[in-house]
């Protein structure tokens, strides 16, 4: 069991975002950065890893620039939160990673294309990349995306990039971590949904209360419940 | 070149293709099944997997191989719809459906006629297109008996016979007995719903599913595991095609499946028969025919359409059993309008049991309330259950906006969603809408298919005033119920821009006149008499119920009509 809290979350987006070449300091969004004044010293060292994806969150298709826009950008639109985990906590990266190589291979472009406005979006609005820009800052920018007043964007259009990043964030939060995401069951934690229960009771369906069982159950583990 | 030949080939291995494979396979007839997709076995239903198969859409057409586009009026171009809600292997949309389980009412067969007796002939939208089933209601009573006893369908009647029954639907048409079976076990979302609607003086029931509240022939129980619309049954319980007609149907040894075959051909001589039909095999091979003396077209909707708008010839040269030029028009589907209701004082958790339309109110549904100074006419069944009839927290999340003031992203998405998911219900106001003949399905002229066919291509816009009007007061009905739960958060989703929602209809209409409809009340095409098209594309009329049972009621009596007459004296069954 893992405790989802501040120093938890700095961890795993620390660890997203040193793949950023030339990793340090710069890399971690201001806001974080000044939350977690002791934690980034550690990011300030340069990834030393033989394998850099490993333990990382992804490895089959983002780059590292790419990798860490999306942690940021899916952290924003599901931010973690002391007992409530966000979509670093529950690896949405990982999920979005993997799914580029296997269901959604046919998507690849337009994650390229779309992060590649976003940076130029960015660069023209903020002159800095979106994973430099504080919470605020980024929150606008996501706005801008869906609403459309985003430039710089032929194709996807934003509210498009908007809406495919939302879905897949829904998914990488909630779908059995057998895709790669709820890492932890960190998403059925973060709502209170127990996951594949073979049968519910009559007193089940009939409860006002919290469901009783003592398990979330997915396809391939299961572990104790604890609401988040 | 495979050729085989058979008495009766049938196009659609669903809900209509099952129950004519297992009826006509029984009095002797040699049947061959073609089907685009796959046979499944409950064992395959294993992974509850909610991206798999709700997301994703698993036993759903692949929208990228078949692609269905939609455009709101010929001045624009279409686009493939993103989804697809019917079926793509043995079983059809039986497969993943909800179950729900309904008999038409009586005037639902009549909805001119009953109009027009009530409110005058000015009361019917001038631009619509309604007109009479050429069956009513008493024709096909035997037939929805037949039906609900062969597969198992779990409910209570509200009319035995004439006497109404409290707990029942007291609005439904008079039935001569009892459901097989008692109603599924109710949930915080029934009691809920009941209990507001009860308060407001209407008339809530458990909704009628093809779902086992008991053991039934062979099969078990239903688990209430919640893994049900959108899923296959993983044990077996829901009464799906799979598991009863098809079985049925092997039994007879008269019957042979084809899978994984698309057929892009029905083949007809210049005598203007119908000579059987020709497809692709799995290995993309197009030299595949079957000869048969009877061809019956039982796929979903579009592909009944493309299919007889594909096989044109000289002889047809606007497709076949189009000489009423009625092909492809007055297509219907149901209008979704949809309201959620949030509690702070109980959970619903409404992830568990079969998911979609739990309990219902029929009160506001077809003609069963004055509409004198309502400005429409028909209705909208009414029922509660999660959000995009699925109760999962991806469907949850993808299907229901937060309330007014909370955004669908961030920290206030986070905290909203965090706190209600186990905390709300929704309803569904499932509009019928009248057909309109510029509603329509054809040939998209740009966009293909993996076989290189062209897509169905619909030119559809719910948005006219009678509809508009109906959805209005069907939000404020739930508007008004979700306010008598004693919810905290009442709000109600935005209606869709004109698309086509689920269980299109309409298309190659029945009718008592071969000049403005395609086929009689037996599907028997008016043009070519050995060429049959069973499904909900020969609705009339939409109804606010959904369509399975009366087209399955409908594929019972088109087999006994085949039965009974066609072979004896095969030719027309009814003279026009």
């Amino acid at each position: 069991m893992i405790e989802l809290d501040e120093a938890r979350r700095a961890f795993l987006l620390r660890a997203a975002l040193a793949a950023v070449a030339g990793a340090g300091i710069g890399t971690v969004p201001e806001s974080l950065a000044q939350a977690q004044p002791t934690q980034h010293q550690h990011s300030a060292q340069p990834a030393v890893h033989p394998h850099p994806s490993s333990a990382r969150g992804f490895g089959a298709f983002f780059n590292d620039d790419d990798a860490a826009t999306v942690a940021a950008l899916t952290e924003r639109l599901m931010p973690g939160a002391p007992g409530k985990p966000g979509a670093l906590d529950a690896g949405v990266l990982n999920y979005i990673d993997l799914a580029l190589v296997g269901a959604y291979f046919d998507m690849q472009d337009f994650y390229r294309r779309g992060l590649n406005s976003l940076e130029a979006y960015c660069q023209k609005t903020h002159k800095e990349s979106f994973v430099k820009l504080g919470d605020a800052r980024q929150n606008e920018v996501i706005a801008a995306l869906a609403n459309g007043k985003a430039t710089e964007f032929d194709w996807p259009r934003p509210q498009a990039f908007f809406n495919t990043l939302r879905t897949h964030t829904v998914e990488g939060m909630f779908a059995d971590p057998i895709h790669g995401g709820n890492k932890d069951f960190a998403g059925w934690r973060l709502v209170d949904f127990p996951g594949a229960h073979p049968v519910f009771s009559q007193a089940d369906m009939l409860s006002k209360n919290a469901f009783a069982g003592d398990q979330y159950i997915g396809l391939q583990s299961r572990a104790p419940r604890r609401r988040a | 070149m495979a050729t085989e030949k058979t008495d009766v080939v049938i196009v659609g291995a669903g809900a209509a293709g099952g129950i004519l494979a297992a009826e006509l396979g029984r009095a002797g007839m040699k049947v061959i099944g073609l089907e685009r997709g796959p046979r499944l076995a409950t064992k395959d239903f294993a992974p509850q997997d909610e991206l798999r198969f709700f997301q994703r859409q698993d036993l759903r057409p692949n929208v990228k191989r078949q692609p269905v586009t939609w455009r709101p009026n010929t001045k624009s171009r279409a686009t493939p719809i993103p989804s697809q809600s019917y079926g793509n292997q043995a079983g059809g949309g039986t497969v993943h459906y909800g179950a729900v389980s309904w008999r038409f009412h009586e005037d639902d067969f009549k909805v001119r006629s009953h109009t027009i007796a009530r409110y005058g002939a000015s009361a019917i939208p001038e631009d619509s297109s309604v007109i009479d089933w050429p069956v009513s209601y008493t024709e096909l009573e035997p037939y929805y008996d037949r039906i609900e006893y062969e597969i198992g369908v779990s409910g209570k009647a509200g009319n035995l016979q004439g006497r109404k029954i409290d707990g029942g639907n007291v609005f439904e048409a008079p039935r001569q007995r009892e459901f097989p079976l008692p109603p599924l076990q109710v949930d915080q979302v029934g009691v809920t719903f009941d209990a507001a609607t009860k308060k407001l003086g209407y008339h809530p029931f458990s909704t009628p599913r093809a779902i086992l509240s008991q053991p039934y022939k062979g099969r078990p129980a239903c688990s209430y595991c919640g893994f049900c619309q959108g899923f296959g049954c993983h044990i077996g319980a829901k009464s799906s095609t799979l598991v009863t007609n098809l079985p049925d149907a092997d039994a007879t040894n008269n019957f042979k499946l084809i899978t994984n075959a698309m057929v892009y051909h029905i083949n007809t001589d210049n005598s203007g028969r119908a000579t059987g039909v020709s497809y692709y095999g799995p290995d993309g091979s197009a030299d595949n025919t079957i000869e048969a003396e009877i061809v019956i077209v039982a796929p979903f909707v579009y592909d009944s359409v493309r299919l007889l708008l594909l096989s044109k010839t000289d002889k047809f040269p606007n497709g076949l059993a189009n000489s009423s030029s009625h092909l492809g028009r007055h297509l219907m589907s149901h209008i979704g309008a949809r309201v959620f209701a949030a509690f702070d004082d109980r959970h619903i958790n409404v992830y568990m049991g079969p998911s979609a339309q739990k309990h219902t109110i029929d009160d506001f549904n077809g003609d069963n309330f004055d509409h004198s100074k309502l400005g429409f006419i028909r209705g909208s069944q009414i029922s509660a259950g999660p959000a995009g009839l699925e109760g999962g927290p991806i469907a949850s999340a993808m299907n229901m906006p937060p309330p007014p003031g909370v955004p669908n992203w961030g920290e206030g998405y986070r905290d909203f969603f965090a706190k209600y998911y186990t905390r709300y219900l929704a309803m569904t106001g499932q509009t019928e809408e009248l057909p309109y003949p510029n509603q329509i399905i054809d040939l998209d002229p740009d966009i293909r298919d993996a076989w290189g066919l062209p897509a169905p291509r619909m030119t559809y816009d719910w948005r006219r005033p009678n509809e508009l009007k109906r959805i209005e007061f069907v939000n404020e009905k739930m508007l008004e119920i979700g306010r008598a739960m004693g919810a905290t958060h009442v709000w109600r989703a935005p209606s869709s821009p004109g698309t086509p929602g689920s269980h299109h209809q309409g298309g190659t209409r029945m009718g008592s006149n071969p000049k403005e409809s395609v086929v009689n009340k037996f599907g028997q095409t008016w043009d070519i008499p050995n060429l049959f098209v069973i499904g909900s594309s020969t609705f009339p009329t939409s109804s606010g119920f959904n369509p399975t049972l009366t087209i399955q009621a409908l594929a019972y009596m088109s087999a006994d009509a085949i039965i009974k007459q066609y072979r004896k004296s095969p030719g027309p069954l009814i003279r026009a």
